[in-house]
């Protein structure tokens, strides 16, 4: 019995030929499993719902009109994030997105006292430095959008973004370099997890 | 430990970045999409362009316009050439007419009564 990714991989093979051959409606099968990926990777670049769908819904017609340049030499899935990939970079370079810091040092540290709740407090430091990504200078803020998209897989990130995994682990190391120096406080907080553990 | 201190960073950010939610799609998602793409399979083809029509034109255009710089850098050239060897021969013009003559012999005596004026107003003849 083949393996989920095995099928995956077998359905949409299948889907892009019936595609190839004229049958519009075999897309969907595509879209449908490939929805949710997507729409998490375009959030991950603009951090807006809305946008993110109307960015993965560019991609998957971006997706169709190239069906035929796809080479199977790399896996579907491979060539689909890379499309997008593309198709999210040209997006935000063409229309930037709204209410974002445009640079680093204008991301606000995260908030200490005036939220009381621990878990709340927590969850908006986190939502700070998520949207900080995206401030991060264009080369050095796609490896990190990509790498934790593809659950800290550095191959499939380069992958996706059409470069060497040396490149995008240089880069990685950067941006986390540029992040930790904006936010010290990881720091504090992670010592502060560790000593909960311990005791 | 300065190595322990980024290791333990590093941590952080894997976990604050990697442990996000998952998004997920609105329900009108797919059916959205699949309009798109049933307007984009109902679309009539993109015309190609004719190269096989416009192939003659453009490498007639192309000779035509290969021709029209070697003509004219032909000429320039040749422009280029006869003024280098254009010489004026001022004595045998002259010579042509006694009418010019006649010109010359007055544009002569006018300079020299001019000459001679500006030696008297300026005073160097009287002494």
């Amino acid at each position: 019995m083949p393996s989920t990714t095995a099928k995956t991989a077998m359905d949409d093979l299948a889907d892009v030929e019936r595609v190839l051959a004229g049958d519009a409606r075999a897309f969907e099968g595509i879209v449908r499993r490939w929805q949710g990926p997507l729409v998490n990777m375009a959030w991950r670049y603009c951090r807006d719902r809305a946008r993110a769908e109307e960015m993965a819904q560019e991609a998957f017609v971006r997706v169709w009109r190239g069906l035929a340049q796809w080479r199977r030499a790399s896996s579907f899935s491979t060539w689909l994030f890379a499309v997008a990939a593309n198709v999210f970079r040209n997006e935000l370079k063409r229309v930037p997105t709204a209410n974002l810091p445009i640079a680093l040092d204008e991301i606000a540290e995260p908030a200490g006292p005036a939220l009381q709740h621990e878990s709340l407090q927590r969850k908006s430091q986190h939502d700070v430095i998520r949207r900080a990504v995206l401030a991060l200078p264009t080369r050095y803020r796609e490896p990190v959008i990509l790498f934790y998209f593809h659950e800290m897989d550095v191959g499939a990130a380069a992958r996706s973004l059409g470069l060497p995994e040396g490149t995008v682990k240089a880069r990685l190391s950067r941006a986390r370099e540029l992040l930790r120096r904006r936010f010290p406080q990881l720091a504090e907080e992670h010592a502060a997890m560790e000593s909960g553990k311990e005791a | 430990m300065p190595h322990r201190r980024l290791e333990m960073n590093d941590e952080s950010i894997d976990r604050i970045l990697g442990g996000e939610e998952e998004l997920i799609p609105s329900s009108g998602f797919v059916a959205s999409v699949m309009d798109r793409i049933r307007d984009e399979a109902a679309a009539p083809l993109p015309i190609p362009f004719p190269w096989k029509r416009a192939v003659p034109g453009l490498v007639l255009g192309c000779a035509g316009l290969g021709w029209g710089v070697v003509e004219l850098a032909r000429h320039a050239i040749a422009a280029g050439q006869a003024a280098q060897t254009v010489t004026i021969n001022l004595p045998t013009s002259l010579l042509q007419s006694r009418e010019t003559l006649g010109w010359v012999a007055l544009a002569l005596g006018v300079s020299l009564v001019s000459w001679w004026l500006a030696r008297r107003m300026s005073g160097a003849g009287a002494s």
